[in-house]
């Protein structure tokens, strides 16, 4: 934002006088913000990166012990990390696609002006909105062995034979979590298309209609290729934030039953905060920015390619 | 723009990952003129328990302030759940209180952190004090040959039913011993209540059936799991209940279902027909089953005998404290029989047997747990204990699934449960 600032600064007021105020004046307004980064996330970011080289000790001048990579080995080594990784991935698997498809379509059929559209628009929207532990309590009754959801499929559709005990193993619980993650994120990714699709020129649009392409072929060349950026935007965030599932997790299975869904930030939260390895839970949390990172770089490089060649 | 954009989002957010271990911490009372302030943190208000606190705020520190003019006691409530953090945290940032209320099984913990004073060591009167307690709770502050605070308050766990279940059975009076209570899982077979319940595999779970199977946990003193964990009497106590799993007469809340109905409501409901909780039931119950009416019975005994396992809270002085003779003259307040009567009225049971008749004449329901008490025993007092209920509900899970035998899961969880005994100095 800053690089703007001052570009505008450049071509509104050449004097050098003035270029040097507005830089200050652009410090100013950067600098609570840049501040409140600095203090709150940069400096813990170090902070988690040191901590994980040490044995350490939580103690106000307490001496901690040096051990090099060793909670590195020994992350590599814990068979819980590697399948609380798992979990992690087949989470982010399982809601991003879902998420980037219904949001686009809500978003495709919210587009045109209607006189319940604000209120759809509303509606999609409010689970964003709402509390993470509210709406993981609620779906934690919905998917209880005596909860709705087994209500409706076995008693009232006859779907299922019996009810299904979905929290108490693996595979199940975190079908319910997804379910969760994708209720949940809907009215995010709706919202980002809604607005990319605001800047999808009529004029495009019609000519497509005048030479005869059809609904899907006019959204294929036409509209997917104008909000290509934001779906980028979508995906790259989509992929973080699934990485980062916490808080769902814990309030619907607490990593249970017998850790089968821990996920990698809940099992860092045990380590850290239940067990006091703080050193270890930090390797753990380095390891998966480090993993996040370079899947946000492979992305980021793989859909500007996609973009460049499609341009 | 929108690709730094993207960039720079991507940054902000993988930096977000890091937060969590960035909790803070808040600021102590260092004041030191001829007025002292002493400082307690504790949890007495949690899920909106007014009546403790009041009876604190407005009884109890009132007379003990009368009594020490130049002492002032300052109590701040902070929620069970962060209570551990904020203390670990506090004590990171040399901001702790005075005094804490500390979980039982946080003791150790704190101890090997070095934020406690070994108050056996130094605080005046301390044996005449521990001795008159139950030894179970006395227990919980032992770490490392040393006392590191005296028990505050104390509660265990014994049997709970209700008639309609009895009905049911066929039973007139709650089963006293393992046989009977499988005598009683076979008569409730297809009547669609299912024996008993529980909401894990951890030590609040699993060590009163061991120790009332007449098994051990570790040795006596506390250096070694496998060959007692692990041992005949321990694996046949288990063997037991996941027996009762596998023919369903026990509901898979206990391996960690948290989409099962929870024994506070499924005992009510007739889904359970015994459960193993503490003395706090009753309030919860009249406030949510008003016409349901419990049966406190001691736990089932077997070749051990009827042992239940100890919790509650601890009183315990920081090593930081600046006025820490303030602070022991309140910690002897809290064993006196007006603080420890005072607190049984809002239901914390005392930790003091001589008063545990005066407590019984407030609500009969507390005789049972008195008598449970005098030979229940702790969780094992170790830094690592956290580490041990994990490890527990690992092992023993496949065991209940039928996945591995209970002789195999209890010797598994024992050898890793044997290097955080020796690791504690």
């Amino acid at each position: 934002m800053s690089s703007i600032v001052s570009r505008r600064a450049r071509e509104v007021q050449p004097a050098s006088r003035a270029r040097r105020r507005h830089g200050w004046i652009g410090l100013a307004f950067i600098g609570p913000g840049l501040l409140l980064f600095l203090v709150a996330v940069v400096y813990p970011i170090f902070g988690a990166v040191q901590m994980s080289f040490f044995h350490w000790q939580i103690l106000a001048g307490a001496v901690s012990e040096w051990i090099g990579l060793d909670n590195y080995v020994q992350a590599v080594r814990d068979p819980l990390f590697w399948s609380s990784l798992l979990n992690s991935g087949v989470y982010m698997l399982l809601t991003v696609p879902p998420q980037i498809v219904l949001g686009l379509l809500v978003a495709v059929l919210l587009k045109r002006a209607s006189p319940t559209q604000p209120i759809f628009r509303a509606l999609f929207y409010l689970p964003v909105v709402t509390s993470w532990v509210v709406v993981s309590l609620l779906f934690k009754y919905l998917f209880a062995d005596q909860g709705l959801i087994n209500f409706t499929l076995h008693d009232f559709l006859h779907l299922m034979s019996q009810d299904v005990s979905w929290l108490s193993s693996r595979w199940t619980a975190m079908i319910a979590i997804c379910a969760l993650g994708v209720w949940k994120g809907i009215g995010w990714s709706m919202m980002i298309f809604l607005a990319a699709l605001q800047g999808v020129p009529e004029s495009l649009e019609e000519a497509a209609t005048m030479d005869g392409a059809g609904r899907w072929r006019r959204f294929r060349v036409v509209t997917l290729p104008a909000i290509w950026p934001s779906m980028v935007f979508v995906i790259v965030l989509l992929v973080i934030g699934g990485l980062n599932v916490f808080t769902s997790v814990v309030v619907m299975t607490n990593g249970g039953p017998a850790d089968a869904t821990q996920v990698v930030l809940t099992y860092m939260y045990q380590q850290a905060f239940k067990n006091l390895d703080f050193g270890y839970g930090s390797a753990i949390a380095v390891l998966l920015a480090i993993i996040v990172l370079i899947l946000s770089l492979i992305q980021l490089r793989v859909f500007r390619d996609r973009s460049e060649v499609a341009s | 723009m929108k690709r730094s954009l993207v960039r720079l989002a991507a940054v902000l957010a993988t930096a977000a990952i890091a937060v969590p271990l960035a909790a803070c911490s808040s600021g102590g009372d260092t004041s030191s003129s001829a007025k002292q302030t002493v400082t307690i943190w504790g949890s007495y208000g949690n899920g909106g328990n007014s009546a403790q606190q009041d009876a604190l705020n407005k009884t109890l520190i009132p007379a003990f302030e009368k009594a020490n003019p130049n002492i002032t006691v300052k109590y701040v409530d902070v929620a069970y759940d962060s209570l551990l953090q904020k203390l670990t945290t506090s004590a990171a940032g040399g901001t702790l209180p005075d005094i804490v209320r500390s979980d039982i099984g946080w003791v150790p913990q704190l101890a090997s952190l070095g934020v406690l004073v070994p108050i056996s060591d130094k605080m005046s009167g301390f044996d005449g004090l521990a001795k008159a307690t139950y030894p179970g709770s006395l227990a919980t502050n032992k770490y490392d040959g040393k006392y590191y605070g005296l028990p505050l308050d104390t509660n265990t766990r014994v049997l709970i039913t209700d008639q309609a279940a009895l009905d049911k059975a066929g039973l007139t009076a709650p089963p006293k011993t393992f046989d009977e209570l499988k005598a009683m899982a076979d008569k409730l077979k297809g009547s669609g209540t299912q024996v008993f319940a529980d909401s894990g595999l951890g030590q609040w779970n699993m060590f009163p059936w061991i120790w009332s199977g007449g098994g051990e946990v570790t040795n006596a003193s506390l250096t070694k799991a496998t060959g007692y964990l692990n041992g005949p009497k321990s694996v046949a106590a288990i063997q037991m209940l996941v027996d009762m799993y596998q023919a369903g007469e026990i509901p898979n809340l206990i391996t960690g279902n948290s989409g099962a109905t929870s024994t506070q409501d499924g005992l009510p409901k007739q889904n359970y027909a015994t459960i193993l909780d503490g003395p706090w039931m009753k309030s919860i119950w009249k406030a949510q089953y008003a016409s349901f009416t419990p049966i406190w019975a001691p736990v089932p005994a077997g070749a051990g005998g009827s042992i239940s396992v100890v919790g509650g809270e601890d009183i315990v002085l920081t090593s930081t404290s600046k006025h820490q003779a303030a602070a022991e003259k309140f910690i002897a307040f809290t064993q006196s029989k007006t603080f420890q009567i005072d607190m049984a009225k809002t239901g914390q049971m005392t930790v003091v047997p001589a008063y545990a008749d005066a407590q019984a004449q407030l609500d009969p329901t507390y005789a049972i747990y008195a008598a449970q008490l005098k030979t229940a025993k702790a969780r094992l007092a170790i830094p690592a204990a956290s580490k041990v209920d994990g490890i527990l509900t690992d092992a023993l899970t496949p065991a209940f699934e039928g996945k591995v035998s209970v002789k195999d899961a209890l010797t598994t969880a024992a050898g890793q449960i044997d290097p955080l005994l020796t690791a504690q100095k």
